[in-house]
């Protein structure tokens, strides 16, 4: 299969420490064209969801090559972003659209069940709701920062933020800088403050520079689409479908996390009945800046699911 | 971690009879030691007599044994942090703190700052920790005394690496700035300056390291230089600053040119401390010297450039055994 790559151009992919197996295009029910990568070999299949549309795949960069050496990893540009189209209605960026956008991918590249991984709302929410709508699809669930909306009260800055997100306002500093009108006139300055401020460990510099370049792969207008989009269900709706989850889930949070309040892991920890790692001093974006924490969770979660010895890629 | 506060002046010699391990155990460690993932399996003070301890430590076992040479004091020991649970691994290693910092003594008198004092220590440390002979890796500063210990010994000697060493035999970019006398400016390089480091030996300590380290992404290894700067003191680092030169131009090139064992120059080529040209001339001027530049890297590739560097070391030793045997 031979990707279609997009016309828009993205930040080149530095040196990569593992290239892709194989890749190529999946295309959504709604026409929406989603860039997949594969790499390695192993059962079973772990696919990496992408938080999108505010980066794209390479948010797993500290991930693809040590989990790979052991499974199949599929990772994919989330719509909005990357190689992936980048549609700018709202009506592309419902819920629905996103948690439909696993199952293509995964029947793009010939995957009937997997591992998910995933981290905050596109990560988790959506892991989540297609485990409760189709459970024969997902053997497991690893999900870092856990954004289940509804479950717990929203970061207080957030829940400012949004209720004058279309006002001009007089200021912006800090996270009135989460506003339509700043966004429309340095959309950079709102990601690189986001992105500092949900990565607030020491020595992040790195991550933080990553993070920024591929949320600069996207547009201002993406993004304005993406927050349109209402989110279609109520608290009672929301735990009904987390309480339905059967597979095994492990649940990763830090407890400094900007982004997420810890209370919504604790609420889904207590839903589903799923063990809880709170990591100390963690902000938000704990795979991409705690690689190696992040990525002996997953493998041993992995194992844990599998315990056929002889399994491909099991060397010990 | 030991409070600063808590940190009692190291004493200066050793009881007669005294275990060896006692004595040292009975030191502080610096203050920014912080968590280490391997801890020594053995260490001692070697009594240099009136000139104070040298603090040492050996780590692991195997063939051949490994000696890691300090540069100036403004750091320690922990300088090799990324180095000593990977080679340990596979090789005794053996590090040392430099008298005027570390675990060990800080002796006021130039004189015993100068190469061949510090060659000597070299020398006196290999002998405590029984080593006979070994691999010297060193950074910086280490280069001349590293030439002059192989110079004189060549038998305790089974390969050189020299991690971006200063040398004469290049150029360098950083006037000429008193460091006694107070100067009008503390801009840049006049930081390096004693009536500066009274004042202000951090802001010095954080200058020399954003130097050393002008690589992005560097804030981890800043703050652990700039704690290890801040484990001696200025009366100390000044009194290595003022070491008598007992090794000149000509004395080196002749000792550069005996050397007969294998010999590896690492250097980065963003470097602001010595000079890119400096490690270049050391590989010209030793026999069959083969020279890494690091595209990019500064002063410290050791620290920074963990990988890179312990992989060349390794393939260093690796092609030293399969000659040597």
């Amino acid at each position: 299969m031979t990707a279609e790559a997009r016309a828009g151009a993205i930040t080149p992919d530095g040196g990569r420490a593992r290239l892709p197996d194989e890749s190529g295009v999946a295309v959504a029910p709604d026409g929406v064209r989603l860039a997949w990568e594969s790499f390695g070999a192993g059962d079973p299949t772990i696919v990496l969801l992408p938080s999108a549309p505010i980066v794209h795949a390479r948010q797993w960069k500290g991930q693809i090559h040590f989990l790979s050496r052991s499974w199949r990893v599929i990772a994919f540009d989330g719509r909005g972003n990357g190689r992936s189209d980048r549609p700018t209605d709202p009506g592309a960026y419902h819920d629905d659209r996103f948690t439909e956008d696993i199952s293509t991918v995964m029947d793009a590249t010939g995957t009937a069940s997997a591992v998910l991984v995933g981290l905050c709302v596109d990560g988790v929410w959506r892991a989540i709701r297609l485990a409760a709508e189709h459970p024969e699809r997902v053997r497991g669930i690893v999900a870092f920062s856990v954004g289940v909306p509804r479950l717990a009260p929203a970061q207080p800055h957030y829940v400012d933020a949004s209720a004058h997100f279309d006002e001009e306002l007089p200021s912006s500093e800090g996270w009135a800088k989460m506003n339509r009108h700043h966004w429309l006139r340095d959309y950079p300055d709102w990601a690189e403050f986001f992105f500092s401020e949900i990565t607030s460990e020491p020595h992040s510099s790195k991550a933080i520079e990553d993070a920024v370049g591929w949320s600069l792969d996207t547009s201002v207008e993406v993004m304005l689409a993406e927050r349109g989009a209402d989110f279609p269900f109520d608290t009672d709706s929301v735990e009904a479908i987390c309480r339905s989850v059967t597979c095994p889930m492990l649940l990763v949070h830090g407890t400094e996390d900007t982004c997420q309040l810890p209370a919504r892991a604790e609420r889904l920890a207590e839903l589903t009945g799923a063990p809880l790692v709170l990591v100390e001093g963690a902000d938000h974006m704990i795979p991409g800046r705690h690689p190696v924490l992040a990525n002996l969770l997953i493998r041993d979660f992995v194992r844990g699911l599998a315990p056929n010895p002889t399994r491909p890629g099991d060397s010990r | 971690m030991v409070p600063a506060a808590d940190r009692g002046r190291r004493r200066s010699a050793a009881a007669p009879g005294q275990e060896e391990d006692a004595l040292i155990a009975d030191r502080r460690g610096p203050a920014s030691e912080g968590t280490r993932p391997r801890q020594p399996d053995a260490r001692g003070l070697v009594d240099r007599g009136g000139g104070g301890g040298v603090a040492w430590e050996a780590f692991g076992a195997g063939e051949p044994p490994i000696v890691f040479v300090p540069p100036w004091q403004i750091v320690h020991s922990r300088v090799w942090k990324m180095q000593v649970p990977d080679f340990a691994r596979r090789h005794r290693v053996v590090t040392w703190d430099a008298r005027g910092n570390g675990r060990s003594d800080r002796p006021l008198d130039p004189a015993l700052h100068s190469v061949r004092a510090r060659a000597a220590d070299l020398g006196a440390v290999m002998d405590a920790a029984g080593l006979a002979s070994a691999v010297l890796v060193g950074l910086s500063g280490a280069g001349r005394v590293m030439v002059a210990f192989a110079a004189d010994h060549p038998e305790r000697v089974r390969g050189l690496v020299f991690v971006c060493p200063g040398s004469p035999f290049g150029q360098s970019d950083r006037g000429d700035v008193d460091f006694e006398a107070p100067l009008e400016s503390d801009e840049g390089w006049n930081k390096e300056n004693l009536p500066f480091w009274r004042r202000d030996f951090r802001a010095y300590l954080e200058f020399f390291f954003a130097e050393a380290f002008p690589e992005p992404h560097s804030t981890k290894v800043r703050e652990d230089a700039v704690c290890w700067g801040l484990d001696t003191d200025p009366e100390s680092l000044a009194a290595t600053v003022r070491a008598p030169t007992d090794v000149d131009l000509a004395g080196l090139t002749d000792m550069c040119a005996s050397i007969r064992c294998p010999s590896l120059v690492i250097q980065g080529t963003d470097e602001r401390i010595s000079h890119v040209t400096q490690g270049i001339g050391l590989a010209r001027a030793i026999p069959e010297a083969r020279l890494l530049l690091l595209d990019g890297a500064g002063h410290v590739p050791n620290a920074r450039h963990p990988v890179t560097v312990n992989l060349a070391i390794r393939r260093f030793i690796d092609e030293l055994e399969g000659t040597d045997r």
